[in-house]
């Protein structure tokens, strides 16, 4: 009997446990069991009062949390009827801008370019190729320092409120990361050319692709949900579509569509799904990679982040150059029972947020469904088409393959460099 | 929010209000969570007190003082952003910055017990926040001299 025991932590950020049934030679079971705090933080929105909830709800991730302020507070301003200037959107663009080039240096270089490059991790990876890590660090920092301009810190900025934000952030501030910037987005450009260049497995798989899509801009805050079964669905209605289901064995929730089957959310579904509303720099980019999309192998997820750096960076100069704030930083509340739901695009895939809001503005219901739960169910089938070779593996190997296939999701478990704990056990008993 | 990770943002605000002398002298930068953003903090700094909760097997509100190079027999206290802790983020910068050798970096760590989410600092761990600021002051001392 092949049985190796080990239980799921309690990270999200850190660890999770994979198990592989096998019986009669044949995989038969696969579990990627996770522990899934945001549930927690449903329970405890509730009795807040509403400018609470986006600098609450921040904390649920130190990668991404301009993701759940954005979509809390389009769903609380949704319950208020409130509308928001296009300059409070610009900067909220910009905001999401910052966060998504420090997520996507991030992981693009330290995460999971050390997997393809057979690096046991970055501080490996920095060993054999310094230049390349410190032009990593550069980049992100770039982002850090755009959340830092416009929310006071590059973890768990603050400033985003609902209506708007605190106070617009000074010109002078932003117009001095202009430089940086402009040389970010030559960095990010040579990225995509090196991306090409990564030893990626073989793996192609049919997926149903789910983004936020906007005719006039890439899809990341306002718009319909789109699949690329060719379903439309608003907003409001995502709930209809797109469902949560507790998985009894774990604490996680798995997001499944209304028939019952699996979807992938993030940067793989929203260049596949987008690619037309990329800025120029970014065309030019994903034009002369010459790729065929759609893209379907979860490892090339690299190549559309690194796409998507040089829109963001792109973008980023743009909103900066076109910054003119004026009249009051955020809406005047007026305050009332109401519900509303919300949604953008996390560097990670789809973030849902709905809400339910009493005549006080305190918050009597909570719902929030992250990407990571959303690809959950995905991030098993692919382990399950994965599985044959990695039960013909050695132990040690065997891990690594399947970490790597994870890793390629960013997904919030991918933190620790040895997260995953396999068990395959042999049904047999044999 | 996580219960013994207060540990040293208590400690820092603690000695800046006994130490105020000393306090208008010397840099403060609270992070929570900083991940690689920490090698940035660092960038042209001649030296660094570093003050956080660690995971250790001495008991639950020992005080300790560490060199950078001692930092890898500690683990992660809390769940880091992307699994960079302080040891792994300063080996880390140690292999592609040169500066960041030049840095007199120390660590006041402070062992905690219980970092559950809604937990409170435990008992053990509030008693040693005056022991750490004095331990943070002698630093700052020992650096001017």
């Amino acid at each position: 009997m092949k049985t190796i025991e080990v239980s799921a932590l309690a990270r999200v950020e850190g660890e999770g446990g994979l198990y592989i049934g096998v019986k009669d030679n044949q995989v038969v079971e696969i579990r990627l069991d996770i522990y899934e705090p945001p549930r927690f933080f449903e329970g405890f929105l509730v009795g807040r009062f509403l400018q609470e909830v986006p600098d609450i709800t921040a904390r649920i991730c130190g990668i991404c949390p301009v993701a759940y302020q954005m979509s809390s507070v389009a769903a609380l301003e949704k319950a208020l009827g409130v509308e928001v200037g296009p300059q409070t959107y610009a900067l909220r663009r910009l905001m999401y801008c910052g966060e998504y080039i420090e997520s996507h240096a991030l992981h693009i270089y330290l995460l999971q370019a050390p997997d393809l490059l057979g690096q046991p991790s970055a501080l490996d990876l920095a060993a054999i190729a310094p230049d390349v890590v410190r032009n990593a660090l550069r980049m992100k920092k770039i982002g850090n320092e755009i959340l830092k301009a416009i929310g006071g810190r590059s973890v768990h900025p603050v400033n985003a409120c609902v209506g708007g934000f605190y106070r617009w952030p000074d010109s002078s501030s932003l117009k001095a990361l202009l430089p940086e910037l402009e040389w970010g987005l030559e960095a990010a450009k040579e990225t995509v050319r090196w991306s090409l260049t990564l030893p990626y497995p073989d793996l192609e798989i049919d997926y149903e692709f789910v983004a936020i899509h906007h005719p006039e801009e890439y899809g990341v805050m306002r718009g319909d949900v789109i699949s690329s079964t060719g379903k439309k669905t608003s907003v409001a209605d995502y709930e209809m579509r797109y469902f949560e289901e507790h998985v009894q064995r774990s604490n996680a929730l798995h997001g499944h569509t209304a028939n019952g089957g699996t979807y992938l959310v993030g940067p793989l579904a929203r260049l596949n799904l987008n690619h037309a509303q990329l800025l120029p720099a970014a065309q030019a980019a994903l034009s002369e990679a010459k790729l065929n999309l759609p893209l379907k192998n979860p490892y090339k997820s690299l190549i559309a982040r690194a796409i998507e750096l040089v829109n963001f960076y792109e973008e980023s100069i743009q909103l900066i150059n076109n910054y003119l704030p004026a009249g009051p930083a955020h809406a005047a509340l007026v305050l009332k029972a109401g519900e509303g739901c919300g949604m953008s695009e996390a560097p990670r895939g789809l973030l849902y947020h709905r809400y339910k809001i009493d005549e006080q503005g305190k918050v009597t219901f909570a719902k929030i469904v992250p990407p990571t739960a959303q690809n959950l169910p995905r991030i098993e089938a692919d382990l399950m088409v994965l599985a044959p070779k990695l039960i013909d593996m050695q132990q040690d190997l065997a891990t690594i393959t399947a970490e790597h296939l994870v890793r390629s999701y960013d997904p919030c478990i991918s933190c620790a460099t040895h997260f995953l704990n396999l068990r395959v056990e042999n049904i047999n008993g044999v | 929010m996580r219960g013994d990770d207060a540990a040293g943002l208590e400690v820092v605000r603690l000695w800046q209000e006994r130490y105020l002398s000393s306090a208008d002298r010397v840099k403060v930068e609270f992070s929570e969570l900083p991940g690689l953003a920490l090698l940035d903090s660092l960038a042209g700094k001649d030296a660094a007190i570093l003050v956080d909760a660690v995971h250790s097997s001495a008991s639950v509100g020992t005080v300790l003082r560490l060199g950078a190079d001692e930092l890898a027999s500690f683990t992660p206290e809390t769940a880091p952003s992307h699994g960079w802790g302080l040891a792994e983020t300063l080996r880390f910068g140690f292999s592609i910055y040169p500066w960041l050798g030049k840095c007199r970096i120390t660590l006041i760590g402070i062992v905690g017990g219980d970092f559950g989410l809604g937990a409170r600092i435990s008992p053990e761990v509030a008693i040693a926040i005056s022991k750490a600021g004095e331990m943070v002051e002698r630093e700052i001392q020992a650096l001017n001299n």
